[in-house]
């Protein structure tokens, strides 16, 4: 039995043991975010979850159903899936921004001369590398949402 | 319990309540549908059980159930959409859940801004090179401009007929590119570091001008005509050296012809800076 509860056995008013599952990523000193993950998912269900991984990945776990219960009590409707396309919105956005910029140098590169473009238009291949796009597996599964 | 079959799509309307068969979520939970199940409109009986179960499995029943409870109907379904998705990626991921997918966006943007700032660097440092760094035009203009000078000079020290000397031949350069055509792009965004990007390459290729145009640099050539006419007038007012000047005077204009970024106006026209934005 720790001296210390954590804020889960702090929360149930219980004592907290040795080996409690919770303390390493609730601590005492922080109940509020105990109280966001257990409104939105329940003690027991966060429980099951971390059993089920290794030690080294309920850290991230942790911190991933902290910001989405955060997020989800901030928008009870969409929660953290609203980040969703209004990043995919601003990627798309620096995606043009991206290609207009390629045009542009292009353009010049193919209008000036050679002396004068050379020497500082020469060093943009990393600019035409087509590496931007990052296939996520959950997009096939995004298609229902747009 | 009855067994209608659902008449209703995943996320449709239907489901058990009162006549017909239970919800996909009390079919999952075993229990009773009731009339005025808050499941019912949004799972039903056949894929409805499914996605619940992984609902369930993340959230919980009675934590969704207050979730919905406490929202408007009206947008109860698209927040029944949001759980599912989150609860299907958190079993698909139980690390990091949905929350890869926004990393994973995040990442995508922060791969494109700085390519975005690096093309903004070049076109920046391009226009500053070819418009403010003494380009040809200047120095074509300030070379006839001396000769001119030196030619009415000349005519007032000698009173040679200005036919002896051949008048300076216009330079008439290749029509390339004028300045007017090069339209720098304003769509940069933010305040660019110049030295980061533009010192590895801009500073050498500044300095690498062109053998010819050090020859015909006009103002260690104004310096040197300079001193030499003046030297000359008063004391000596003799010929031979203004002629030996003068020829050198008709020698440079011929250099020029052969300088790499060449405009057909002699006046330096305004650059058009094209406004995206």
């Amino acid at each position: 039995m720790t001296s210390t509860r954590c804020a889960v056995c702090k929360y149930f008013r219980r004592r907290c043991p040795s080996d409690c599952i919770f303390s390493p990523y609730f601590p005492p000193n922080n109940p509020q975010r105990f109280t966001c993950v257990h409104r939105i998912y329940g003690a027991s269900n966060v429980g099951k979850m971390l059993e089920e991984l290794p030690v080294e990945d309920r850290a991230i776990a942790v911190e991933t159903l902290y910001y989405e219960a955060k997020c989800r009590i901030q928008d009870p409707v969409y929660g953290c899936v609203g980040l969703i396309p209004w990043l995919q919105q601003q990627l798309n956005i620096a995606q043009v921004q991206l290609a207009k910029t390629r045009a542009e140098i292009a353009f010049l590169y193919a209008n000036v001369a050679e002396t004068v473009a050379e020497p500082i238009l020469g060093s943009t291949e990393s600019l035409f590398q087509q590496n931007d796009v990052v296939d996520h597996g959950l997009d096939e599964r995004n298609s229902w949402f747009y | 319990m009855s067994s209608n079959p659902s008449t209703s799509s995943t996320s449709g309307g239907g489901g058990g309540s009162g006549g017909g068969g239970p919800c996909g979520a009390c079919k999952f939970l075993r229990r009773k549908c009731v009339a005025g199940c808050i499941f019912a409109p949004y799972f039903d009986s056949d894929q409805g059980a499914a996605h619940f179960a992984a609902v369930h499995k993340v959230f919980g029943a009675s934590n969704v159930s207050k979730l919905l409870f406490h929202l408007p109907v009206q947008r109860r379904h698209e927040a029944v959409v949001t759980i599912c998705y989150e609860a299907q990626a958190r079993l698909k991921d139980p690390v990091y859940g949905c929350i890869s997918h926004i990393f994973a966006l995040q990442q995508q943007s922060a791969n494109v801004t700085p390519k975005i700032l690096e093309g903004g660097n070049v076109l920046v440092g391009f226009a500053a090179h070819v418009l403010s760094q003494g380009t040809p035009v200047n120095q074509v203009v300030n070379l006839q401009a001396e000769l001119s000078y030196f030619q009415a000079h000349l005519a007032t020290l000698e009173g040679p007929s200005p036919q002896q000397i051949p008048p300076p031949q216009p330079t008439t350069l290749s029509p390339g590119i004028t300045i007017n055509d090069i339209q720098t792009p304003t769509s940069l965004l933010g305040s660019y570091d110049l030295s980061s990007l533009l010192e590895p390459m801009m500073t050498p290729s500044w300095n690498m001008q062109p053998p010819n145009r050090r020859q015909i640099d006009p103002r260690g050539f104004m310096s040197v005509g300079t001193t030499r006419a003046l030297d000359m007038a008063p004391s000596q007012g003799s010929t031979g050296d203004l002629r030996e000047l003068a020829r050198e005077l008709l020698q440079r204009p011929s250099s020029v012809s052969s300088m790499p970024c060449k405009t057909e106006d002699s006046n330096l026209p305004p650059h058009n800076i094209r406004d995206d934005n």
